[in-house]
């Protein structure tokens, strides 16, 4: 999503800012953490403003060094967004957010929006946060993702084409995979893809299971 | 006697020559923008660094998945932005592993 905003505006006319969420890093993904990382990539695509470079000069002399605080971030967040032509700003995984902070991050992203309205904002999430994100932007365009068939069969087609065992391949397991993942397939197809290893094929032809308990993962 | 006079001369000469460091760095940060000054700003701003899993996705992203979504009539009245704030939000919902992080 980020590099076909990057590229179908043209790098010069607009800002991508894109932050991941991760269950596994809830505990320095804080709110703080994220609009300063989203900032900072905004900044750092050209010359550090004079004014965040003052402000980071005389923290760093407080207290030996002292953090912005999220007041300072949104403020410095907000003058960069008007000094660029157009910014995107992009957040994966808004389900894998530390949930009692959700509310402030959105709150947060509202009044980005609020304030700088030309900035787009692109949030993805499992179906649960939609009401969170509904109850700060009643009027966001929500898109349900789920797979499609032609991305998958050429997913799948890729995946078995790398495969360093190719020897365990034969024609008839390829249509057999391809056949049994479109079948089997409701929900998932990108992560679950990821584990058409040479291991699993292994196992599928030396034991003819029945493919659903590796669809099951 | 002499070496008295000596370790003071010592003594006042780091000091001095401490106060003309710090003065040519102002000049020089006031001139220039100092790239390990940007990088601590930067990193002053938050630790986390959004650039290396972007990478990691980029790389295992898949030609071709999910270009249907940049052909919608949503995806592109949000881009366009005509709406301003009332519209700002695309969001993308799926259950896990659908692939909602590998749209391109």
């Amino acid at each position: 999503m980020i590099d076909s905003l990057c590229d179908q505006e043209g790098e010069e006319n607009v800002a991508v800012a894109a932050f991941y969420c991760d269950f596994l890093s809830q505990q320095e993904q804080t709110v703080n953490n994220i609009v300063g990382a989203i900032l900072k990539q905004l900044v750092g695509r050209g010359e550090i403003a004079q004014s965040l470079r003052k402000a980071f000069q005389k923290a760093k002399k407080e207290v030996g060094g002292r953090g912005p605080l999220f007041t300072d971030l949104m403020g410095m967040l907000r003058t960069a967004i008007v000094s660029l032509p157009k910014v995107f700003i992009c957040i994966d995984a808004l389900d894998e957010f530390l949930p009692k902070c959700l509310p402030e991050l959105l709150e947060s992203l509202k009044d980005i929006a609020r304030e700088s309205p030309s900035t787009r904002i692109f949030l993805t999430g499992r179906p649960h946060v939609r009401e969170d994100v509904e109850r700060y932007f009643a009027k966001a365009v929500v898109i349900p993702i789920s797979p499609n068939t032609d991305d998958i069969r050429n997913y799948v087609g890729m995946r078995l084409g790398r495969d360093p065992e190719p020897e365990a391949m034969t024609r008839d397991l390829r249509a057999d995979i391809v056949r049994v993942i479109l079948e089997k397939i409701s929900d998932m197809y990108v992560e679950l893809l990821h584990i058409c290893t040479p291991l699993v094929m292994y196992t599928y032809q030396r034991f003819r299971v029945d493919s659903s308990l590796f669809l099951s993962t | 006697m002499a070496q008295t006079s000596y370790s003071t001369n010592v003594g006042d000469g780091n000091k001095y020559s401490g106060n003309i460091i710090d003065k040519v760095s102002v000049s020089v940060n006031n001139t220039f923008n100092n790239p390990d000054e940007d990088a601590q700003i930067l990193r002053w701003l938050s630790p986390l660094e959004p650039r290396n899993r972007h990478q990691d996705v980029r790389t295992n992203r898949f030609e071709g998945v999910g270009d249907w979504l940049l052909e919608t009539g949503e995806f592109r009245e949000w881009r366009g932005g005509e709406d301003g704030a009332e519209k700002a939000i695309l969001f993308c919902s799926g259950n896990p592993g659908v692939g909602k992080t590998y749209l391109r």
